[in-house]
């Protein structure tokens, strides 16, 4: 079979083929459990998956550290379940909103704290969320304060419904967009784009020296992140059906919660935070009676992959494959296993 | 409706509440101006000295002055050792680039402390009666003279810091490390021991102000999460890693807090605060009282 020219933009041959894989097992593995409880778990694993690669689509690609990426998702999700209640929109169009919504706001923090150090836009974005949370808990009129929001389901579309007591419908339209949105951000990345995020990645200076506008790179992929973020939030609004602006929802402990699996899952890589997600929401499930050791497990995971395991569990499969790739040559003369790079 | 003395109560109740604000971030400053890495686990030192005062004059009878005495040199060690176990090893990896690892790296252990102290104490708040009860009046202002107590010890924990590094030889090598660490590395100051006694002496005030304000703030587990966002704020406005920004910047904060909080009421003070903040660290990131030109 000859390989499709056009498809050489996506990725090698062994890379498609692994993608089909992951996503014919994405597609079967929910509908063949069946039940109503494996779809929620999976809904979840998808739901911390995009988010993980959205923040390592910052964070691993141009060293920002958005710390509020909880906010995002918070602008995102009220836009789109205050629209529907208020204007009477679709909760389709919702799903618009609240990823124009998050994107302005993207575009409005980018464009004030990018051009600062690192440091500074981790602290400034975390700020953003915050303000934004106690906004949103302090308009009571308008959002119904901390006493919960509650938004209306998607309505049916082409003799498809989407009502909260069917998990599988909803896993297939989240794995719609999330399939969307990962082709999005691997395309950018493998355009002549993300070798310029790399590049200011190791070297910001002498990108500069280049002759490119390192901000305007970081600004292009702040809104770029920030939109699917508030798509996602959009999303979670009306799957959720009720939002409450508390940290574990909208502040600091769902960032946490986020950039946990982006570090666990393997930086740089985007496709690292399916194994975070899937790991971290897979033993959150499994030791449920654990309580308050399962988030001291959790601190010790993270502290784990800084110290030690820096490539996360990207970087444990990609040493795997090398090593099986090159155990078929007799000579036993193959390059060393190249350590993954630490972004 | 706002008088002269209802102003002058709002001010001196700011400035006393301020100055606790003020000490916390101390430890969050000279930590970031030193060791370079923005300790999330602030607030988390904060509760394990409350714990210890809770314990020591509850528990064991001893009078306060020792309960804050042991505080502060548990969490010294507790600082030191996170230091030397934690955040050195990374630093000897990375180099300059750990900056955002150093941040995540925290956030991990404020995880594990937090559920750790849920596991061992549990949620329930462990209090302690006011340290000097009653209270002063001067003509309409009324002071408790709990506040005096805290803005006391405030003031001679200041004191003592900035007598410290501004006179002692120890202090001014922690200086030298924080302006030029390869420098001071070259006249002969071993930079990794500077950086373990800084995060110690970092951990230490969080763990004095922990004992000091028991009676204010109850000990349980998640009581640093509001107080390091309070830190935080101090910090930022005072200017990132700035000892002496933090001690004016908390007062700031205090007074602030206390005018939004007779101007706006229900909650919107917390509103007006973050959204200053992030005034700030747009318009002037080095600080408000920094005399630096440039933007960092």
């Amino acid at each position: 079979m000859k390989f499709p020219s056009f498809l050489r933009h996506v990725g090698s041959k062994t890379e498609l083929i692994a993608a089909a894989m992951v996503l014919a097992v994405l597609v079967l593995a929910p509908a063949m459990v069946g039940g109503r409880y494996f779809p929620t778990i999976c809904i979840s694993i998808l739901f911390f998956f995009i988010l993980g690669a959205l923040f390592d689509f910052m964070l691993g690609f141009l060293r920002i550290v958005n710390f509020g990426i909880a906010g995002f998702l918070c602008a995102g999700a009220y836009a789109s379940a205050l629209s529907v209640t208020l204007l009477h929109v679709s909760p389709w169009v919702g799903l618009l909103i609240g990823g124009v919504a998050s994107m302005l706001l993207g575009l409005i923090t980018g464009a004030l704290t990018l051009r600062l150090r690192g440091i500074y836009v981790g602290l400034a974005t975390l700020f953003v969320m915050e303000t934004l949370r106690f906004t949103v808990s302090n308009a009571r009129e308008v959002t119904r304060g901390a006493s919960g929001l509650s938004v209306p389901p998607f309505e049916p579309l082409f003799d498809l419904t989407f009502a909260r007591n069917q998990p599988l419908q909803l896993y297939y339209l989240l794995l719609v967009l999330v399939v969307i949105i990962y082709l999005c951000l691997h395309l950018t990345i493998r355009s002549r784009i993300g070798l310029v995020f790399k590049a200011i990645r190791d070297d910001e200076l002498g990108t500069t020296v280049l002759g490119l506008s390192v901000v305007s790179y970081k600004l292009l992929n702040f809104v770029i992140a920030s939109l699917f973020i508030g798509v996602i939030g959009a999303f979670y609004a009306h799957y959720i059906g009720i939002l409450v602006p508390t940290t574990q929802e909208f502040g600091i402990q769902r960032t946490v919660e986020i950039l946990t699996i982006a570090y666990v899952g393997g930086r740089g890589t985007l496709w690292g935070s399916l194994l975070g997600a899937a790991v971290l929401v897979g033993v959150q499930e499994v030791f449920r009676d654990l309580d308050e050791w399962r988030l001291v497990i959790y601190g010790t995971v993270l502290i784990a992959i800084i110290t030690v395991f820096p490539g996360g569990l990207a970087g444990g499969v990609m040493q795997l494959f090398e090593r099986l790739r090159q155990k078929p040559l007799p000579n036993g003369d193959a390059a060393p296993p190249s350590k993954p790079g630490e972004p | 409706m706002f008088t002269a003395s209802i102003m002058l109560q709002l001010t001196i109740d700011g400035i006393t509440r301020g100055a606790m604000y003020g000490l916390m971030a101390a430890g969050l400053a000279l930590i970031f101006g030193i060791v370079r890495v923005i300790n999330m686990a602030h607030g988390e030192l904060f509760m394990l000295g409350a714990y210890v005062m809770y314990f020591v004059t509850v528990a064991f009878g001893l009078p306060a002055p020792i309960g804050i005495l042991v505080a502060s040199a548990t969490l010294f060690f507790v600082g030191v050792t996170l230091e030397r176990s934690l955040i050195a090893p990374l630093r000897a990896r990375l180099g300059d680039r750990w900056l955002v690892d150093g941040y995540v790296l925290t956030i991990g252990i404020m995880v594990i402390l937090q559920n750790l102290a849920l596991i061992a104490f549990g949620p329930r708040e462990r209090g302690l009666a006011s340290l000097w009860p009653g209270r002063m009046e001067f003509g309409d202002l009324v002071i408790a003279n709990e506040r005096l107590v805290i803005l006391a010890g405030a003031i001679a924990a200041m004191t003592a810091l900035g007598l410290f590094l501004g006179r002692t030889a120890l202090g001014r090598a922690i200086r030298a490390t924080a302006e030029n660490p390869e420098a001071a590395q070259v006249m002969g100051i071993d930079t990794d021991r500077i950086y373990a006694l800084t995060f110690g002496i970092g951990a230490a005030l969080a763990g004095a102000v922990g004992a000091l304000l028991l009676s204010i703030y109850p000990a349980y587990p998640t009581v640093g999460g509001d107080i390091l966002l309070k830190a935080f704020v101090v910090v930022i406005l005072g200017g990132l890693g700035r000892v002496g920004g933090a001690m004016l910047a908390g007062p700031l904060l205090g007074i602030i807090e206390s005018y939004a909080t007779a101007f706006a009421p229900g909650g919107w003070q917390s509103t007006i605060i973050s959204a200053l903040v992030l005034a700030v660290l747009v318009v002037r990131p080095q600080g408000l009282f920094s005399r630096q030109v440039t933007r960092p």
